[in-house]
């Protein structure tokens, strides 16, 4: 009788750790019911604003500093431009959920790799509109799940003051890169860092009124 | 109301189109003259500076200012310090930065682009580019103001910088705005203004 407890709760704590370890991404949230069936993003979403941010790319420990530049140049497109501090544009792109055009790039960043990593980040930050397949919630956030191809992203909506904190954009089982807003007046966000999980790369945002 | 302003700066880029004329053969001479002597004579130099960056599709240039001084042979820094902090340091093959407090340093050695960029500041701050083979340049007369234009040869520069005007102050004979044309007509420019030249300054400045 004792034995077959041991090996039950071995057998156990053996799945446990399998469970565990290719778990979920949703593991520790509580699933509920749908409040919504999209969810909106103010943060780039006005045609009028030039979205303009000090930017640090840290990648691989080398440091690139200068300036990011976002425009909503009509409903479904951004135009994007990475300058130096000095004003060289060093990239050029435009984009939308479906759509991807490079109008310039300086040779020395022309490399697929980070072209596509940069387009797949700028697109989910400019993403207007997720749409809702699944919410659960944790302590201080509402999560809602929205379906992203073959992976998923997850809204962090606080509770407390209803802004968008955080996008996780995942597959069924591990964290690609995740998106951190601060955003003081939900309109914009003043700081926002874009950290990759698989890779060493982190961009952070930080935006600046020019005089 | 749209067309109105498009009109207006139609009328306005017009006149200053109309305003600038080619420099006869004489005034070219007297005019790189002119700047030749006032440049010769630059130990260093120190500048207020507002640098607007257009593009196109955004509804307002994108302004950033600082200060920039200059040092006998080749000690440079370039202060950008509203609306944040950031330093460029070029002194001895070496590029230092100081971006908000977080310092870092590159050697550049021997690099050739970079010597070719601290020249071409240098230069462009002084006026002193009128040697450089690697540009064609073609000069203009604004009221009180002259204009050069400098177009680069190299097709490497030329994929970063479609073309620099540089503008004179007619009777200092020094520059009073650096025009950066990137090839798809977005552009920098950067005004200088409070320009003191040859004040006493010191080595340990130009540390970030």
């Amino acid at each position: 009788m004792q034995k077959s407890t041991i090996q039950f709760s071995l057998i156990n704590c053996f799945l446990a750790i399998v469970l565990i370890s290719c778990g979920s991404v949703t593991k520790n949230y509580i699933p509920k019911k749908l409040d919504k069936t999209s969810y909106e993003v103010p943060y780039f979403s006005d045609s009028k604003t030039d979205y303009v941010y000090k930017t640090n790319i840290t990648v691989y420990g080398n440091e690139i500093s200068g300036i990011f530049i976002a425009k909503k140049i009509n409903d479904t497109v951004h135009r994007i431009v990475f300058t130096t501090e000095f004003g060289n544009k060093l990239l050029d792109f435009e984009i939308s959920d479906n759509s991807f055009k490079v109008n310039s790039i300086v040779s020395e960043l022309d490399r697929k790799i980070l072209v596509n990593t940069l387009k797949e980040d700028f697109r989910l930050l400019l993403k207007k509109e997720y749409l809702v397949q699944e919410q659960f919630e944790n302590d201080s956030d509402e999560i809602y799940k929205s379906k992203d191809g073959k992976r998923d992203n997850y809204l962090f909506i606080s509770k407390k003051d209803h802004k968008l904190e955080k996008v996780v954009h995942s597959s069924k089982t591990k964290e690609n890169f995740t998106l951190i807003f601060s955003s003081e007046n939900n309109i914009f966000a003043e700081k926002i860092q874009i950290i990759h999980q698989n890779i060493k790369l982190k961009i952070e945002l930080n935006y600046f009124k020019s005089e | 109301m749209k067309t109105k302003i498009a009109l207006l700066i139609l009328f306005i880029s017009g006149n200053l189109f109309a305003q600038e004329q080619k420099m006869t053969d004489a005034e070219i001479a007297a005019f790189k003259q002119d700047v030749n002597v006032v440049s010769k004579k630059i130990k260093t130099l120190s500048t207020d500076f507002v640098q607007y960056k257009h593009l196109d599709f955004l509804s307002k240039d994108i302004e950033t200012s600082g200060k920039m001084i200059f040092k006998e042979p080749g000690l440079l820094q370039w202060q950008y310090k509203k609306p944040y902090n950031y330093s460029i340091v070029f002194k001895n093959g070496k590029i230092l930065i100081n971006d908000e407090g977080k310092k870092s340093a590159v050697d550049i050695g021997n690099s050739k682009i970079f010597g070719r960029i601290n020249k071409l500041i240098v230069g462009s701050v002084s006026g002193n580019m009128f040697d450089d083979a690697a540009f064609t340049i073609s000069y203009f007369k604004i009221k009180g103001q002259n204009l050069a234009k400098f177009v680069p040869k190299d097709a490497t520069l030329k994929k970063y910088i479609k073309q620099i005007e540089l503008t004179f102050d007619k009777d200092e004979a020094t520059v009073v705005q650096v025009k950066l044309l990137e090839s798809s007509e977005d552009y920098t420019r950067i005004v200088l203004k409070n320009k003191v030249i040859n004040a006493k300054i010191d080595d340990s400045i130009f540390t970030n």
